[in-house]
């Protein structure tokens, strides 16, 4: 009797709670369809709330429940909750899918010939729905220069992350460098250019308008051209005036006109770097 | 020209918003003060982690998830101010967006995150982060609660410099680390 009477309030108020249970997906991967299985009858409210959905609509009890592959595309975690009367949930994880892209950071993008440890690069890779893979998985850094054999290196990522460190070259050019994992390429293009200069040499001679003073094609130690745009300090010393000028590198040499009458002794730097005294003599 | 008074049904209506802005004010402001973040940068690799940086990285981390529990319990993208880019902001976005048209919210009460730097890129342009934190995940349709749980949940964060601040560009949830 007290079952009927119990049977009938429900029937009226529809919120007699039943139990229900979830049972949530434990290999769901992002971007793919997935299924929550429920227990018991009737109609019910579900919910999905995940890293960047919150979704409400109404399901049938002892049904399953289809996940949309746009309902779960990030990673992460995810809480499931069924209400009819009372609410059941279940929690679940969405993992990555496979890595379709690499994001390859490779500083700097000058870089000045054989200097230690200053070329480096992190690649992580993500998959197609911007999904941090974590995964470990081997990186293939290959670094190719104009001159010289192509340097492999694998290193496998961890915590998402694969990285590198390595000395820049002794001679000027473009480094291509790609990171690679699989069938997935990311390229990056160092520039490395000359260091600063090195045995600077100077020769000048006195004309009508003045000294006319030039350096010997400007290197670095390890012969390459410095670039154009570098400057070069002149100073010439005679009795008690000395007067500077700064030239600008200009394929490879820099020039500058100075003006003294009386002997002097010309200088050139650039940088802590110093070059060769020219003496000449008074007009 | 004639001004009409405004009717009792539009002062109630203001009243009411009134009345949310000022809620959801009064909870953003306890859920901040509940918020408590501690940082450990000692096993950050391959690059150290300056006393300066881990300084401005606990700060500004601390700031997005003030600024995520305000903005997924208001159901508003202003809170975010800036602080999420990338990923972390689309998705931050997209839950937004999809709370206000379902009428659900989340609340993220009493929050604990112990976080590890477990990776500071060489040149320092990203910063790797652990979180496990521990909050109480409260998820409401309208007012109604439908889901009270006390959770721990492991993030992996990436973190990297903006003009000003360290900015998230992605929050990843994983079942651990």
């Amino acid at each position: 009797m007290l079952s009927l009477v119990v049977s009938a309030l429900c029937l009226t108020v529809a919120l007699c709670a039943q139990d229900i249970t979830l049972r949530a997906p434990w290999d769901a991967v992002a971007g793919k369809p997935a299924k929550i299985a429920t227990t018991g009858s009737g109609s019910a409210t579900f919910y999905l709330l995940g890293p960047s959905t919150a979704v409400k609509r109404d399901v049938q009890l002892g049904q399953d429940i289809t996940l949309a592959p746009d309902e779960v595309q990030s990673a992460g975690r995810y809480v499931a909750i069924v209400c009819a009367g009372s609410c059941a949930n279940a929690d679940f994880f969405v993992a990555p899918d496979k890595p379709v892209s690499l994001v390859f950071l490779v500083h700097p993008s000058r870089a000045p010939v054989a200097k230690t440890g200053l070329i480096s690069g992190v690649a992580m890779p993500f998959d197609e729905y911007h999904n941090l893979v974590l995964t470990p998985a081997a990186v293939d850094f290959q670094l190719s220069a104009k001159s010289g054999t192509p340097v492999s290196h694998t290193v496998e990522t961890h915590d998402g992350a694969a990285w590198f460190r390595i000395s820049s070259g002794k001679s000027a050019g473009p480094l291509q460098i790609t990171a690679s994992m699989n069938d997935v390429v990311a390229r990056r293009v160092v520039q490395q250019v000359a260091s600063d200069p090195c045995n600077l040499r100077i020769k000048g001679e006195r004309t009508a308008q003045g000294i006319e003073v030039e350096t010997d094609p400007v290197r670095d130690c390890d012969g390459n051209p410095v670039p154009d745009g570098t400057i070069i300090t002149f100073t010439a010393k005679g009795g008690d005036e000395t007067s500077t000028v700064d030239a600008p590198v200009k394929k490879d040499v820099a020039r500058a006109r100075m003006s003294a009458k009386g002997p002097v002794v010309i200088s050139a730097a650039s940088g802590v770097v110093m070059g060769n005294e020219l003496r000449l003599g008074g007009q | 020209m004639s001004m009409r008074a405004p009717s009792l049904k539009s002062l109630l209506k203001l009243l009411s918003s009134g009345i949310v802005i000022c809620a959801a004010a009064m909870y953003c402001a306890a859920a901040d003060a509940a918020l408590q973040v501690t940082l450990n940068t000692t096993k950050a690799t391959p690059r150290q982690v300056e006393p300066l940086t881990e300084r401005a990285v606990l700060r500004d981390y601390r700031s997005a998830w003030t600024n995520l529990t305000q903005a997924l319990a208001s159901n508003s993208l202003d809170p975010l101010n800036g602080l999420f880019e990338a990923t972390a902001d689309q998705w931050l976005t997209d839950a937004v967006k999809d709370q206000q048209s379902s009428g659900l919210s989340r609340r993220y009460l009493n929050q604990n995150h112990q976080v590890d730097a477990v990776f500071y890129s060489p040149e320092g342009d990203v910063i790797e982060l652990h979180d496990t934190a521990e909050y109480d995940l409260e998820i409401l349709d309208g007012s109604n609660t439908i889901h009270n749980e006390h959770a721990i949940v492991h993030y992996v964060v990436l973190m990297v410099p903006g003009a000003e601040r360290w900015v998230v560009r992605h929050l990843q949830a994983v079942p651990q680390f």
